[in-house]
C-alpha cells in the first residue's frame, strides 16, 4: 500500500514537472529549455556510467570482496538505459545551443580548425555510438549477471572478466567522447585534453555515491544484512580517495590554464569566474572537496552509515552543481535558477526515482549465481 | 610455579576465536595484553581495551602544518623577500604555491606517520623484539592468530595464565623467554653506522655541486649545455646573417604591440591617455603596477623597493615633485622605453595596460600628498 502511494506521488510529480519543462520551452524559449535537458540527462546518464563502471572494475582486477553488494550499482547502471533515449533527444538541441553549428561561427579559425570533428552528422553518429556500445556492454556485463542468478553459470563470470578490460576501452572512450561533445563543445573555441578525466572523476565519485546511498537504503529496510561494515568502509574508503582525484584534476586543469593564459583556455575560466559564478565555485570547492574529505579522514567514518549517507547526499549534489557550472555559463549570463530548473528537476528526478523502484526489484539482492559469492561474503579487513 | 619469562603466547585457529577469547582473558588476568595477527582484524583495539593510538591526530596536525609551512615559505620567498616577476603573474599568485603546499603537506604527513610508527608502536630503538624468538611467529604470518600475555617487568604465573589461554580456546600455548642479552652488533653501532651513510651522502651531494659549478667544461657536466637548441643572443652558422636572433618578418608586428612612432621623451610629452578614468582601468592600472613597479618602485611608488636585495641602482621615487611634474605622455614613454638603468617594459604591458599604470600613478601621487581639504566635510 504504501509502496504503491510512493509510486503514484512519483508519478504526479514527474508527470508535473513534465508540464512545467513543456511551459518553460514556450515562456523562456529553447535556449533555456535545451541547457536544463543537457545538464539533467548528462547528470543522470554520468551517474548511471559511474556505476556500470564500478560493476566493470570489479570484473577487471577479480575483487571478491564487491561481489555480495554488486547487485546495487547493476541496477543503477540501468539508469544508462533510461537516459539513452534522452541522449538521442538531446541531438535536437545542436542548432539551438552549440554555436559551432552556425556557418558564421566558421570565421574564427579555431573553430573553423575542428570542423572535421566538430559537423552536426558527425556528431549524430558519435552520439549514436557511444549509446549501441553502452547498450552491447550493459547486455553482457549487467543482464548476463542477472541471468546467472537462476542458471548458476559459472562461465558468465569469465566472460565478464574477459569483457571487463574491452569495456574500459569503451568506457575511457566513450566518456572523453561524452565531455568533448556535449560539454566542451558549448565553448568550441576552447582546448583542454583532460577534460574527459575530470567529467569521469566526477562520474565515479557520482557512481559511488549513488550506490553507497542506495547499499545504505537497502540495509536500513533489513535488505543485504550480510554486507557488512567491512564492505563499507572499503565504499567509504573509494569516496575518500576520488574525492581526493577529483580535486586533483580539477585543480591541474585549472592551473596550467592560469599559467599558461592563452587566450583560447582562459575563456572558459574568465566566464565561469566572473560575477556570481565565481563564488559558486567557492561552494563546490567546498562541498566537492573539503567537507567530504574532513569528514572521511577519520577511519571510522568510513564504515559508519550515518557519515557516509550525509558524504553521499554532498556528493551526488556536488556532482549536479559541478555540472551546473560546466554547462550553464554557455548561455553568456549568470547562474539561472528558477520555476523552469524547478521543473526539471522535478520531472528528471522523479522519473529517475520510479525507475530505480522497479530496477532495484529486478533479480536477486545479491548475485546469488556467483561463484565468489561465499568468498565475498566473508571478506573481513 | 613463576619464572622469568616475557609473555605466555596462546595460538587460536580464527579471527573471530581471538577476538572471543580476549574479554575471557581479561577478566582473568590483569596483566597487559597484546594480539599478533597475519592481517588487520576489525575491532581488535577496543577489544583489548587500547587507547586510539595518537598517530592519527599527529598526522592531521603535522599535515595542517605543512600545509601552513608551504604556503609561509612560498609566500616569504616570491612575495615577501624576493617578488620576482614570473610568468607576468602578481607575486603572492595563490595557484602557483597549491603544487608546493600539497608536497609539503603529503611529506610532513607521510614522515610523521611513518616515524611515529617507528619510534611509538615499534619502540625503536629496541632493535630485537622477545616475539622474534618464539617458535610461533611463523605462524603467525601465515594462519594463525597469537594472544599474548605479558609479564610486563613482574613475574608471571605460566601454568595458571597457560590454562586461562586454553580455558579461552587457544589451541596452543607457548612460553616466551626473556629477550636475548645484546649480540655482537649494539645499538650504539646500527646508528653511528648510519649516521655515517647520512653525513657521507651530504658530503657526496656537496662535492659534486662544487664540482658542476667549479668545472663545467669538463664531461659529464657539459653534457647539459651541449644541447641542439638556439640560445638567446647566441651567433648561427644556419642564418645567412649569423645572427641567431631573428627580427620579425618586416611589415608585421605582433599582436597588441603596435610600434611606436615616438622616439624621444619630448615627443612623447603630448600624448595623452585614450582610456576612460574608470575603476575598472585603476583596477588594471594596479595589477600592472603590482606585478612589474613594485617590486623597484615600492607598492606606495615610493622608490622604496619591495626586493630586499641591493643591487646598485636606486629607483626613481614617482611620488617625488619631479616625477609629479611630468606629462603622462612622459611617464608612459619611460614605461615602454625605460630611463637610466630601467629597462623598457613595452614586451610585458601593452598600450592600454601602459596607460592603465599610467593614470596608477597618477592615484599613487594623489595618495600620497593628501591635504586636509580632501577628506570629505562630513568625515572631518
Amino acid at each position: 500500500m504504501n509502496g504503491n502511494r510512493t509510486s503514484s506521488v512519483l508519478a504526479v510529480g514527474a508527470f508535473a514537472g513534465l508540464l512545467g519543462m513543456v511551459a518553460s520551452l514556450f515562456v523562456f524559449g529553447r535556449e533555456r529549455f535545451w541547457i536544463n535537458w543537457i545538464l539533467w540527462f548528462l547528470f543522470v546518464l554520468t551517474t548511471g556510467l559511474g556505476c556500470f563502471f564500478i560493476v566493470a572494475l570489479e570484473h577487471l582486477v577479480g575483487a571478491r570482496w564487491s561481489v555480495p553488494l554488486r547487485r546495487v550499482p547493476e541496477r543503477l547502471a540501468s539508469l544508462v538505459l533510461l537516459m539513452a533515449p534522452a541522449t538521442l533527444l538531446a541531438l535536437l538541441s545542436l542548432p539551438h545551443l552549440y554555436s559551432w553549428t552556425r556557418p558564421e561561427s566558421l570565421a574564427n579559425p579555431l573553430i573553423a580548425g575542428k570542423a572535421v570533428w566538430l559537423n552536426i552528422p558527425f556528431f549524430a553518429v558519435r552520439a549514436v555510438i557511444c549509446v549501441a556500445l553502452w547498450l552491447v556492454a550493459y547486455r553482457i556485463l549487467v543482464s548476463g549477471s542477472f541471468r546467472q542468478d537462476l542458471a548458476k553459470d559459472p562461465r558468465f563470470t569469465v566472460r565478464a572478466r574477459r569483457f571487463a578490460p574491452v569495456f574500459m576501452v569503451i568506457f575511457a572512450l566513450t566518456i572523453t567522447v561524452l565531455a568533448f561533445d556535449w560539454i566542451s563543445s558549448l565553448e568550441p573555441a576552447w582546448y583542454s585534453d583532460i577534460f574527459g578525466v575530470y567529467l569521469f572523476a566526477g562520474s565515479f565519485l557520482a557512481g559511488l555515491a549513488a550506490t553507497t546511498l542506495a547499499l545504505l537504503h537497502m540495509k536500513s529496510r533489513g535488505r543485504l544484512q550480510q554486507v557488512g561494515p567491512d564492505h563499507l568502509y572499503n565504499l567509504g574508503g573509494f569516496l575518500f580517495a576520488f574525492t581526493v582525484f577529483w580535486s586533483y584534476i580539477a585543480f591541474a586543469q585549472y592551473m596550467l590554464m592560469w599559467y599558461a593564459n592563452l587566450p583560447e583556455e582562459v575563456v572558459w575560466y574568465q566566464e565561469r569566474l566572473q560575477g556570481m559564478w565565481g563564488p559558486l565555485v567557492l561552494v563546490l570547492a567546498l562541498f566537492h572537496f573539503i567537507v567530504p574529505f574532513f569528514i572521511l579522514v577519520p577511519r571510522n567514518a568510513k564504515s559508519d552509515p550515518n557519515r557516509l549517507r550525509v558524504v553521499s547526499i554532498v556528493m551526488l549534489l556536488s556532482h549536479w552543481l559541478d555540472l551546473y557550472w560546466m554547462i550553464f555559463p554557455a548561455l553568456g549570463v549568470g547562474p539561472l535558477l528558477g520555476w523552469p530548473e524547478l521543473a526539471f528537476a522535478l520531472a528528471f528526478g522523479c522519473a529517475g526515482l520510479l525507475w530505480l523502484r522497479r530496477a532495484m526489484t529486478r533479480g536477486a539482492d545479491m548475485p546469488v549465481g556467483d561463484p565468489f559469492l561465499q568468498e565475498g561474503l566473508a571478506f573481513r579487513l | 610455579m613463576s619464572e622469568r619469562c616475557f609473555s605466555v603466547l596462546g595460538l587460536f585457529d580464527s579471527a573471530q576465536a581471538l577476538v572471543a577469547a580476549i574479554p575471557i582473558v581479561r577478566r582473568g588476568t590483569g596483566a597487559l595484553l597484546e594480539a599478533y595477527t597475519p592481517y588487520p582484524v576489525r575491532g581488535i583495539e577496543k577489544a583489548l581495551g587500547r587507547r586510539k593510538s595518537p598517530i592519527a591526530g599527529m598526522v592531521m596536525v603535522t599535515g595542517i602544518l605543512g600545509a601552513l609551512g608551504g604556503l609561509g615559505l612560498e609566500l616569504w620567498t616570491s612575495a615577501a623577500d624576493y617578488p620576482l616577476v614570473t610568468a607576468g603573474k602578481p607575486p603572492g599568485a595563490w595557484q602557483a604555491f597549491v603544487p608546493i603546499m600539497f608536497e609539503v603537506t603529503v611529506l610532513f604527513a607521510a614522515f610523521t606517520a611513518g616515524l611515529g610508527m617507528l619510534a611509538l608502536l615499534n619502540r625503536l630503538p629496541m632493535f630485537r623484539h622477545p616475539m622474534l624468538r618464539s617458535q610461533s611467529m611463523p605462524l603467525i604470518t601465515r594462519d594463525r592468530f597469537a594472544l599474548a600475555v605479558e609479564a610486563e617487568g613482574q613475574p608471571l604465573d605460566v601454568e595458571k595464565t597457560a590454562s586461562l589461554l586454553r580455558a579461552a580456546g587457544a589451541s596452543a600455548v607457548e612460553v616466551v623467554g626473556m629477550p636475548a642479552p645484546p649480540g655482537p652488533v649494539s645499538p650504539n653501532a646500527v646508528l653511528t653506522a648510519f649516521a655515517a651513510l647520512a653525513m657521507s651522502c651530504a658530503a657526496a651531494g656537496y662535492l659534486t655541486y662544487w664540482a658542476v659549478k667549479l668545472f663545467p667544461v669538463f664531461p659529464p657536466m657539459v653534457h647539459m649545455l651541449d644541447q641542439p637548441r638556439l640560445d638567446p643572443q647566441r651567433a648561427s652558422a644556419f642564418f645567412t646573417d649569423g645572427f641567431g636572433m631573428r627580427l620579425p618578418v618586416a611589415g608585421t608586428v605582433a599582436r597588441g604591440h603596435l610600434p611606436s612612432l615616438i622616439e624621444t621623451p619630448d615627443e612623447a610629452a603630448v600624448l595623452s591617455s585614450p582610456l576612460p578614468r574608470t575603476a575598472a582601468v585603476l583596477q588594471a592600472g594596479r595589477e600592472g603596477y603590482r606585478t612589474y613597479c613594485a617590486p623597484c618602485h615600492g607598492v606606495l611608488g615610493d622608490g622604496k623597493p619591495t626586493l630586499t636585495a641591493a643591487y646598485g641602482a636606486k629607483p626613481a621615487n614617482l611620488t617625488s615633485q619631479a616625477i609629479r611634474d611630468f606629462p603622462d605622455g612622459r611617464i608612459y614613454h619611460v614605461i615602454a622605453a625605460g630611463r637610466n638603468a630601467m629597462p623598457g617594459y613595452s614586451w610585458e604591458l601593452n598600450q592600454d595596460q601602459r596607460w592603465a599604470v599610467v593614470d596608477y600613478v597618477r592615484a599613487l601621487q594623489r595618495s600620497q600628498s593628501a591635504m586636509d581639504s580632501d577628506v570629505p566635510e562630513g568625515v572631518k
